[in-house]
């Protein structure tokens, strides 16, 4: 097998016959001919074109929703809207608070509200323009304190704060008494995308068995089928999910993306459709990295060690949970970073809002939290005149002592190791820090 | 001088996998056909970061296989088991160990096949690149293949399956005290970053990545997800930002949603820092998001010690930084 | 609908089109050459780059109208006797390649530079492909693959 003799210095083979050795990956000879197949690259004798028509304002009252221009164009195979959904019209990773196609409200400028199925794509794009929208607008929730604000309408029935969670450990006011520095800072993080580079896509047709058969593009065609099923009235048995080779996920494709509506054009119509999403349906559409507001204060003795963390981080889900009480909730479990912090009051809040939704994204909340926990390390690192790098050494977590939530590191603990490897390069390399 | 210098560090760790008592699983099907080529049946997607290259090569590996006689077959309702979503970077480190107890359990069924063959003890022996020896032998005794068309040949058991769980019981709901996750992945990244005190643009100059992967299975597969993670690091810090007007969004078009290019990402220099887990396959852990976690306080802690001034809010664009800078100079906080 | 005869990888394809449509839409869709991809249909991402009479061009923005008479070259068309191109060799063994989305595109935009600059330095490689979009390797082992084929010194 052939190894490029740059691979790497830093794992040899050792013992083992394969671990440890960079074989080329399995699927790469086959991408770089350009004959691997992801979805938008497959068709089918009969195959439909799909596309989506999104509501494009955030927040109002459905009133009606008309598609009888739209069906006179010509190689339309079929328009569908909520009321054509044969299952239940919810799905969602952890509650079920997302619609198939939008029934009552519109809670984002990207909810999907009808699908069409076409000859082409041609027809489809010009059949989703004709559908008329009837919509009666709602005062829109866009920003965290509007979120927080108790008079604000609620965006669900469950009110816009969805969970709270709390990391306590040690006293605070002891960790505030014993510091010789405090920094206080508050920190905002924005919505980004995962831009892969292949869009979200389905192929979706009924096998000759009478299976539904969807090939997407997914991290996870289990919980796909967990979710298709129900809202297409099939037993789970009759849904195949079959993972195509996938152009990027960054946890954008743990979420149902065109799986549902593939899955239902294709029952509609009883031919085969390719739902593949434009570069725009991808970057308004489906879940992004959640934007944060994290106000934090954090104390150190004039050694350099830490005394407390106090903080309170809020994270915009949008209009959709996804995982975001999960990854606010990791956001609140990092908040202290690598480091031995004997106390801790730490507050997340998962919020509801118009804008559009979150869920997992490379990073999943740590992201966020890094941002927050290491500028107040420099700042700390500042004000005691202590090196960034020898801020990090003095209180990294070690084998024997333990995380914000309790947790004895065991000899896997790798962070010193880490912060000591970029001591080292900089000493190397003879870079120095301008102002420490 | 209107560019200045900065270096600055970030620093992170992440749990591995789900935590929070979320199902938390790998599990894969493995078969060797009469010739000695083997199938993987892993439901571990691969969104190209190379799970799929990990699982032959633990099956490889566990089996004494050659890496070439391995087809891993990818996720699928139909005919691979539930192997939980690849998220959380837990692929390697849950499936990896998924697979190894199927891979080992088919190492066994063949060598003790071999064993009667050849009349020794299945302890006796051992594969390596699709040959059976007898232990500390330099020569092989027999084939895999020969040893599996006869396991084919006698009806026996000639496949297997490996299931692991790594769920881990939620924290306390009221402090959150526990043991959030089976295990932690851990790194540290230098950011090198030069600004313009005048038009508030940042550039990156370098990057070093030191990242735990506990054992690199695949050290080019970990390089390519370190520096992968930190160029969208650096889009994060610096440019990429869904923008919405009244909640509509205006970034709608790569035209307005700015991503780095080649000329965008600095050269990235991998430290892979190898601290044994000894509850990973072979000692990994899983890295694709702590290569990407670190590198965006590290590039706001560079800005800082550039031009003394601390962002706050992210992305540190041009306008942002440029305005901090102006608010400096009014304050009389700023030294060009 | 007009009927176009289009010379690819040097075979001439008949084909039934809309002048309008775009050549990308063309190749993948009427001519099932899928190794072009379609990453955003607007101009913006370069995976979609074929080569025409030569140069790299983004095939979503062209008209097939546009490309009559001239040659296409697109990633199907690299392979020499059956034989991978060394860009093709160099991406899969170098780590260039993760998803593998832009990767066609990128190989198509490193064969155009090294047609024209046998022997490019860093700085020229990261050029030749900054349309290109990658989101998943950071460039740095694309770099490093082109630079393996042009077989010039990998830093
Ligand atoms: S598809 Fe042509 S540039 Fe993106
Ligand atoms: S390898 Fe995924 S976009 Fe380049």
């Amino acid at each position: 097998m052939a190894q490029p003799e740059n691979a790497t210095s830093a794992a040899q083979s050792g013992p083992y016959d394969w671990i440890g050795s960079s074989v080329p990956k399995v699927d790469a000879l086959d991408k770089a001919l350009g004959i691997t197949q992801y979805v938008g690259d497959m068709q089918m004798p009969g195959m439909l074109h799909a596309r989506i028509r999104w509501s494009g304002v955030p927040h109002a009252i459905i009133r009606g929703i008309d598609t009888s221009e739209a069906v006179k164009v010509p190689g339309v195979r079929a328009v569908l809207t909520a009321g054509d959904i044969p299952g239940i019209n919810r799905y969602g990773l952890a509650v079920q608070d997302q619609r198939v196609l939008a029934d009552d409200k519109v809670r984002t400028a990207a909810d999907p509200v009808a699908l069409v199925a076409a000859d082409t794509e041609q027809a489809a794009e010009e059949a989703i323009t004709k559908i008329k929208l009837d919509l009666e607008p709602l005062r829109p929730i866009l920003s965290i304190e509007d979120a927080l604000d108790p008079t604000a309408p609620s965006i669900h029935e469950s009110g816009n704060l969805f969970t709270r969670t709390t990391v306590r450990k040690g006293d605070l006011d002891q960790g505030v008494k014993e510091s010789d520095v405090i920094v206080e800072e508050t920190y905002r993080t924005h919505l980004m995308d995962h831009m892969a580079m292949e869009t979200e896509s389905s192929l979706a047709y009924m096998d000759p068995t009478g299976v539904l058969t969807i090939i997407t593009s997914t991290q996870y065609p289990y919980r796909d089928r967990r979710q298709i099923a129900p809202a297409l009235n099939l037993s789970m048995n009759k849904v195949r999910v079959v993972q195509a080779p996938i152009g990027g996920g960054f946890g954008r494709k743990d979420d149902i993306t065109s799986e549902i509506h593939a899955g239902l054009l294709a029952l509609k119509t009883q031919r085969p459709v390719r739902l593949v999403y434009t570069r725009r349906d991808s970057l308004i559409a489906n879940t992004k990295r959640h934007p944060m507001l994290m106000k934090f204060r954090t104390g150190a003795r004039s050694d350099g060690r830490l005394t407390f963390v106090d903080a309170d981080i809020y994270g915009d889900t949008g209009a959709y949970l996804s995982l975001g009480a999960f990854v606010i909730k990791k956001a609140g479990i990092h908040a202290c970073g690598p480091y031995d912090v004997p106390n801790i009051r730490v507050d997340t809040h998962t919020l509801y809002t118009n804008n559009l939704s979150s869920g997992a994204m490379r990073g999943f909340g740590v992201l966020q939290a890094a941002v927050a926990h290491e500028s107040q390390m420099d700042q700390l690192a500042h004000r005691l005149g202590i090196s960034p790098i020898d801020i990090r050494l003095i209180n990294t977590l070690k084998p024997g002592l333990a995380t914000g939530t309790g947790q004895v590191m065991d000899e896997g603990c790798g962070i010193e190791a880490t912060v000591l490897r970029i001591k080292e390069y900089m000493e190397s390399h003879d870079l120095r820090f301008t102002r420490s | 001088m209107t560019k200045k210098r900065g270096l600055g560090v970030g620093s992170m760790f992440y749990g591995i996998g789900y935590g929070f008592n979320r199902a938390d699983i790998g599990s894969a099907y493995i078969e060797m056909a009469d010739d000695g080529t083997t199938t993987v049946y892993s439901g571990a997607c691969d969104m190209g970061q190379g799970i799929m290259t990990v699982v032959a090569q633990v099956a490889a590996e566990v089996v004494g296989a050659n890496i070439d006689t391995i087809r891993v077959v990818a996720a699928d309702t139909t005919s691979t088991p539930d192997a939980g979503p690849t998220s959380g970077s837990r692929a390697t480190f849950v499936q990896g160990i998924a697979v190894h107890e199927a891979a080992s359990d088919l190492h066994d069924q063949l060598m003790q096949t071999a064993a009667g063959m050849f009349e020794c003890e299945k302890d006796e022996l051992e594969a390596h690149n699709g040959d059976v020896y007898l232990k500390d032998a330099n020569s092989p005794i027999a084939s895999l293949a020969e040893v599996a068309a006869r396991v084919h040949l006698l009806g026996g058991r000639c496949a297997s399956w490996g299931w692991h769980d790594n769920s881990t019981a939620d924290v306390d709901p009221a402090t959150s005290q526990g043991d959030a996750y089976a295990s932690y992945g851990w790194a540290s990244q230098l950011a090198e970053v030069e600004v313009d005190t005048e038009t508030g643009h940042v550039k990156v100059l370098k990057i070093v990545s030191a990242t735990d992967a506990g054992k690199a299975i695949n050290p080019v597969a970990v390089e390519g997800q370190i520096q992968g993670g930190a160029a969208m690091g650096v889009g994060y810090a610096l440019y990429e930002q869904h923008i919405l007007d009244e909640g509509v969004p205006r970034t709608d078009s790569l035209a307005f949603y700015l991503v780095p290019t080649s000329m965008d990402v600095p050269e990235i220099q991998c430290e892979i820092v190898e601290v044994y887990d000894p509850k990973g396959p072979f000692g990994a852990k899983g890295i694709a998001e702590p290569a990407t976690v670190p590198t965006t306080p590290a590039i706001l802690n560079a800005i800082y010690d550039a031009i003394g001034i601390r962002i706050t809010d992210t992305p540190a664009t041009p306008e942002r930084v440029f305005q901090a800078i102006q608010e400096a100079r009014a304050r009389g906080e700023f030294k060009d | 609908m007009e009927h176009y005869s289009l010379k690819i990888n040097g075979h001439v394809y008949e084909t039934g089109a809309e002048p309008f449509e775009s050549l990308l839409d063309v190749l993948r869709e009427k001519l099932r050459l899928t190794g072009s991809k379609k990453g955003c249909d607007e101009g913006e991402c370069g995976s979609c780059t074929v080569l025409l009479d030569g140069k790299p061009v983004l095939s979503c923005i062209l008209m097939v109208s546009d490309v009559r008479d001239r040659e296409v070259l697109t990633v199907e068309g690299l392979p020499q006797g059956g034989e991978p191109h060394p860009i093709q060799v160099e991406m899969t063994e170098r780590g260039g390649i993760q998803c593998g989305y832009c990767t066609p595109g990128i190989i198509m935009s490193a064969y155009a530079l090294l047609q024209e600059n046998p022997r490019p330095s860093e700085d020229e490689i990261r050029f030749a492909i900054a349309g290109n979009i990658c989101r998943c390797t950071g460039y740095s082992k694309i770099v490093e693959a082109l630079q393996a084929a042009a077989g010039t010194p990998i830093r």
